[in-house]
């Protein structure tokens, strides 16, 4: 009589660790994981509005004239709100009862929207990632980082501590933080102003003919890249910091209005030809404008 | 699409402070919350800011215009292109937070700090210390004032969020001691004046989220 065989024959050790595994990580996962999924046909140029006190938010652009909601939370005591109101969609997570803990209100969404959505994004903690949307948006957070790509309309990002990053972006781009650090990377936009007090700013991409770029810490460093082919009135300052630059300039024609009296600044032109507008400074941080390479 | 009675409302406010009111605007604002307590906390905040702007013991105002317009024909100094209403209406936030009241007085009279001081090196320096002493002391005790209000609002919780204001809050204060040591040091320094500027108004906008997040967990 053969022996009775409960696991198969090629059964090893190793998949006995992997099925008790599996069975705590089932029985630690929450019994109560919600997902909502919600779809809302749209027009032209919707308005998506989400409010998400904690959680990782993604939002991709598609090519339906369609929003769709995927959301997940873990606790009982929140709810994912989404609504349509003509052309707007708005969601939101709020608590069902309480008192609830800030885990309690832990969403994570994924969206997505028409190319051409504006977006008005509020998210506290967690992270908020933007893919590929050409419409207007307004990011607030407190400590979430913030990360957009190939966005193209007026991007406004406000965080207290979060950091932003913004990759092949080509709209108007207005970021203030107080510790976050910003990342601009491969930059096309034709108006840049940046203001963070402890924070980092990385700038790479390229200085468009005519255009505005004001980038101000208070300590941190500084770092612009440029390539040979631009053209900028450069002015950099650093009241009690270091302004190293690689680029050859021009000094003014007319001396400056405003040259300061205090710290370390730097005056000039680099390739007379577009001239973009390009100031930096900082109080006590590092200034570095270097070639690109 | 024409612009909502609000924002009408909005483009007519700095001649209604001149006490220049226009009939619809009047109307407007007798039936609109919103405006009504704007007008209400703007007129108070104007008050203010005039009573700390012109202490008995300063320099009468039609001597600091002269000296101004002596200045600015010396190209000594550069006038403000933007007028110090356009700069602080421009941060305001949209709600009237009596909380925050304060804060808004602080910021503007470091509007005024900043912007309306005497500028250059003709001027003497205790002068110069003086005023910032006498703009920066109640500046600096409204804000303390406001911010004791608002972190008592905050709930008790180690979340990440709460850790991530209050370190915040820390770093913007410590911004505000080196700044304010800047200017002391060498008061005629415009850029420390700026960063003194930014940090202050840093500070406002930074309780006014904790405002609104106390708000909100309560």
């Amino acid at each position: 009589m053969s022996e009775l065989q409960f696991f198969p024959a090629n059964w090893t050790r190793k998949s006995s660790v992997v099925l008790a595994s599996s069975v705590f990580i089932l029985g630690v996962l929450p019994a109560s994981a919600h997902t909502l999924e919600k779809h809302f046909k749209v027009g032209p140029q919707p308005v998506v509005t989400i409010n998400n006190p904690d959680g990782k938010i993604v939002v991709r652009a598609w090519t339906k004239s369609e929003v769709m909601v995927v959301a997940d939370h873990v606790a009982d005591k929140a709810e994912v709100d989404a609504q349509q109101s003509g052309n707007r969609v708005d969601l939101m997570t709020h608590a069902l009862s309480e008192p609830a803990s800030p885990d309690d209100l832990k969403a994570d969404l994924e969206i997505s929207v028409p190319e051409d959505a504006e977006l008005q994004i509020h998210n506290d903690a967690g992270e908020v990632n933007v893919l590929d949307v050409l419409g207007d948006m307004t990011v607030e957070t407190i400590a979430a980082g913030v990360d957009v790509e190939d966005a193209a309309g007026y991007l406004t990002v406000k965080t207290v501590g979060g950091s932003f990053q913004c990759v092949r972006c080509a709209g108007r781009v207005e970021a203030s933080s107080i510790t976050g650090s910003f990342r601009f990377l491969d930059l096309r936009s034709y108006l840049v102003r940046a203001q963070t007090s402890k924070g980092d700013i990385f700038f790479t991409g390229e200085f468009l003919p005519n255009g505005d770029y004001k980038l101000k810490n208070y300590s941190g460093t500084i770092e612009v890249h440029f390539k040979p082919g631009d053209s900028f009135d450069l002015s950099a300052t650093s009241v009690k910091g270091k302004v190293n630059n690689e680029a050859k300039l021009v000094p003014p024609d007319h001396p400056q209005h405003y040259m300061p009296k205090f710290g370390n600044a730097l005056f000039g032109t680099f390739n007379a030809a577009g001239r973009a507008r390009v100031e930096l400074s900082s109080f006590d941080g590092t200034i570095n404008i270097l070639k690109q390479n | 699409m024409s612009p909502s009675p609000c924002e009408e409302f909005s483009k007519h406010l700095e001649s209604w402070l001149e006490e220049s009111h226009d009939p619809v605007m009047e109307a407007h604002v007798r039936s609109c919350a919103r405006c009504n307590a704007l007008v209400e906390d703007l007129g108070a905040i104007r008050a203010t800011a005039f009573e700390w702007a012109y202490p008995e013991d300063e320099p009468s105002p039609s001597l600091w215009t002269s000296l101004r317009a002596q200045l600015e024909a010396e190209g000594l100094i550069h006038v403000q292109t933007t007028s110090w209403w356009d700069r602080l209406t421009s941060w305001v936030p949209s709600s009237s937070r009596p909380v925050l009241a304060g804060a808004y007085v602080a910021i503007l009279v470091a509007v005024a700090f900043a912007i309306s001081g005497p500028g250059e090196s003709r001027l003497d320096r205790q002068l110069w210390l003086q005023s910032a002493e006498n703009t920066s002391q109640p500046l600096q005790q409204d804000l303390d004032l406001a911010e004791q209000a608002t972190v008592s609002t905050l709930p008790q919780s180690n979340s990440p969020v709460t850790a991530s204001l209050q370190k915040n809050l820390a770093v913007v204060d410590n911004y505000i001691v080196l700044c304010e040591k800047s200017v002391r040091d060498d008061p005629q320094d415009e850029v420390a004046r700026e960063y003194l500027f930014d940090a202050y108004q840093q500070k406002a906008d930074l309780l006014a989220v904790m405002s609104e997040r106390g708000d909100y967990e309560q």
